[in-house]
């Protein structure tokens, strides 16, 4: 699950490559359709704009596995408790694909996995807004299964063709996993949707509770609202296709229908299809609450943030002990 | 050996059919509860790889639980997830040692789990597994012995991820080892009931479903110190209790209140 | 305190999916050992799969093309028709005018099954 989150903090000062040659020729291969490699040489721009958004990408990944896993022993079935168990497994193995991607691009700093949880945990590191918001019932999980996993994979599929080889290899095999996540969640929510009059209620109130967070998803559309945008050079260096207006307008067009179809509604009286304009109609949601949600002042940040940390310092001995002089195998 | 080839044909011998069904609830209880242990440790392992790698073996674990819930539906028990969500602690079979909470704090607020204790406690139920499959798949009993089978498949792979975290960790750091060793001592005091079959177990010998419970644990003790490095020098107790006569601890309790919570709120409800 | 960083090696993972099937590239993961690299790697990489062997390799083991020479030893004139079925194409018509077949892939790979009728 994904997307690039902007907080407004870094400063967007325009860019210079020293080396034009070089600069030319990699910007020659990545419009050729050609795949960067790991060890090729890239412009300091492109490395770090990488770093920064497959690291988020992959940290989100596994403080995405936290809010589901709260209902993951809760699951009602058998097969549910199966299901939710695969599907955050599955997110964990995307954190794992992902964070190695990321790892190899930072190799020229000396940065290593260790470093990236301890700037998770420092804040320097931030993860998806979606993340920080509670599950409260078992909806929830389904609504997390659903929409925030349809919203991301509209956003994980837009960078198929990414430039950067490892990356979209990663997100190949992500994305095959995600046709899995998105049947998932729409049997849990069918469940619900054609259940009893409390299963129903619970749906409902759970879709109330994500909307804003679902059209926060996708990011402002413009650098005005929140003060940055990084969305024109990922499009510029050939690893996203579109902008992020443009993603959550493909979102609504994709999931809206459905919605409608369960008989849910959406706590938005504005909503429509403008047929004129053919885009979706819809109520800004706060880009200010956006922003302190993402600075780890959302609902649940802290808590998320404790449980990682409690995780990493509780097992700390258990890395400690397998570092390999010291283990005999 | 008479062969019993149908959940029809068991239950046309009364004391057959104690035997086989209470057998039946021991092997599905354990793993359920040993599973849902193991969802708790989700996205909380050592190592992302390692939580990758040991969501599977819960899975495959809790796989297996349901297969013995069916065998149980066709005995005549009720539907699996009944059997799996409305039975209350006292009419439970599992070891007592297998459903302790993974460590200090809890599973919905501060969870300090100990990675020592799942791995002793793996270890030493997959192993028993093993060698409790491996009688009960040349039993009398056809359905049972075939579902025993078809979770040996996966058996190898468990058996092998336990074991080598209990080799490395014993061979590593002081505190690894004194970790490790703390816990193995601990369970030398906890895990007798799960080494049990329960009243039924003459029963379950002489109708051939499986071997004494004798047998059993003299081959688990001959696996178990191969590969502890000190073996502690005192005999296994079941300090909780037995788990097949129903006795249980609060932690069961918790465990149960956590995994019907959903499903209990709405028991008229498909989900 | 040692660093963790010792902790993380990384490892390259292939497996091999059929019978007739080469050894295939994976990804990669971080282990302690080679032992542990090979217990998760099946379930990292392969737990929706069939798989017939797994392979781990040290990355630092491994010797890669480097970047200059993926891109310079891989490059080839694009005038190797006379190694390929590619150049020999026109045959097909020519065959047809004297109303035989081509010998082409799909026939000659058919033949493994004379005999067996």
């Amino acid at each position: 699950m994904y997307n690039y989150v902007e907080d407004g903090d870094s400063k967007t000062t325009a860019y210079v490559e020293k080396d034009q040659d070089k600069y030319q020729q990699f910007m020659a291969r990545i419009e050729a359709g050609e795949k960067i490699e790991a060890d090729d040489w890239m412009p300091e721009e492109y490395r770090q704009a990488l770093i920064k958004l497959i690291s988020m990408h992959g940290i989100s990944e596994i403080m995405g596995a936290l809010p589901e896993k709260e209902w993951t022993p809760k699951a009602p079935t058998l097969r549910r408790k199966l299901g939710i168990m695969a599907k955050v497994q599955d997110e964990m193995g995307h954190g794992q694909l992902l964070l190695r991607v990321a790892e190899d691009l930072m190799k020229p700093y000396g940065k290593t996995r260790e470093d990236l949880i301890e700037d998770l945990l420092s804040g320097d590191l931030k993860f998806h807004n979606v993340f920080h918001m509670p599950t409260k019932t078992w909806a929830d999980a389904g609504m997390v299964g659903w929409l925030v996993d349809g919203a991301a994979i509209m956003s994980q599929t837009n960078m198929l063709d990414a430039s950067y080889g490892p990356y979209q290899r990663a997100l190949q095999r992500i994305c095959q996993e995600e046709v899995f996540h998105a049947q998932h969640g729409e049997a849990i929510i069918m469940a619900l949707a054609e259940g009893t009059e409390y299963q129903r209620d619970i749906l409902q109130e759970s879709l109330n509770r994500w909307w804003p967070a679902l059209l926060m998803f996708f990011g402002p559309s413009t650098a005005a609202t929140t003060g940055s945008s990084k969305q024109d050079i990922m499009i510029k260096y050939r690893v996203r296709k579109s902008t992020n207006e443009e993603l959550r307008q493909a979102f609504l067009d994709k999931y809206l229908p459905r919605v409608f179809s369960l008989g849910l509604t959406v706590p938005d009286e504005t909503v429509h299809y403008d047929k004129e304009k053919q885009q979706w109609i819809y109520e800004q949601p706060n880009w200010d609450e956006f922003k302190q949600i993402i600075r780890n002042k959302g609902p649940k940040s802290k808590e998320r943030l404790r449980l990682r940390e409690i995780a990493y310092e509780n097992n700390r001995w258990v890395r400690q002990a397998l570092v390999p002089k010291t283990v005999e195998s | 050996m008479k062969l019993v080839e149908t959940a029809e044909q068991a239950k046309q011998d009364p004391s057959y059919l104690k035997a086989v069904t209470e057998l039946i609830y021991q092997l599905a209880d354990d793993d359920f509860i040993i599973s849902f242990r193991g969802s708790e440790w989700l996205g909380l392992a050592p190592h992302i790889e390692e939580d990758v790698a040991y969501s599977s073996i819960t899975q495959n674990t809790m796989g297996h639980a349901v297969m013995f819930y069916e065998l149980l539906e066709q005995l005549g028990e009720g539907k699996a997830d009944v059997l799996a969500h409305e039975r209350q602690p006292k009419d439970r079979k599992n070891g007592c040692y297998l459903e302790k909470r993974n460590g200090e704090g809890a599973y919905h607020g501060e969870p300090y789990f100990d990675w020592a204790l799942a791995v002793v406690r793996n270890y030493f139920y997959e192993t028993f597994k093993q060698i409790k499959l491996e009688a009960i798949s040349d039993g009398s009993y056809k359905p049972l012995a075939n579902v025993a089978k078809k979770a040996l498949m996966e058996q190898t792979y468990h058996l092998a991820h336990w074991k080598m975290w209990m080799k490395q960790l014993q061979k590593s750091t002081d505190e690894a080892q004194e970790r490790m060793e703390l816990r193995i001592v601990e369970a030398w005091d906890e895990f007798g009931d799960v080494l049990e079959l329960g009243d039924c177990a003459e029963d379950m010998q002489r109708h051939a479903i499986i071997t004494s419970s004798e047998e059993l644990k003299g081959k688990w003790l001959q696996e178990v110190t191969n590969t502890i490095t000190n073996v502690p020098n005192k005999p296994l107790k079941q300090i909780y209790g037995n788990g097949r006569n129903g006795e249980h601890t609060v932690d069961l309790e918790q465990a149960l209140e956590t995994f019907a919570e959903v499903y209990n709120s709405d028991k008229t409800a498909i989900w | 305190m040692t660093k963790e960083a010792d902790f993380y090696q990384v490892y390259e993972v292939f497996s091999r999916r059929g019978k007739k099937a080469g050894m295939q590239h994976q990804f990669s993961l971080l282990a302690p050992n080679e032992e542990m690299a090979l217990l998760m790697a099946q379930e990292n990489f392969m737990r929706r799969e069939e798989v017939l062997d797994v392979w781990v390799v040290k990355q630092t083991d491994i010797r890669k093309m480097t970047s200059e020479e993926r891109q310079q030893w891989t490059k080839r004139i694009d005038n190797k028709d006379y190694r390929t079925t590619k150049g020999y194409g026109y045959l097909r018509k020519k065959w047809k005018e004297k109303e035989q077949g081509m010998l082409d892939e799909k026939e000659i790979l058919s033949w493994k099954e004379v005999g067996e009728k």
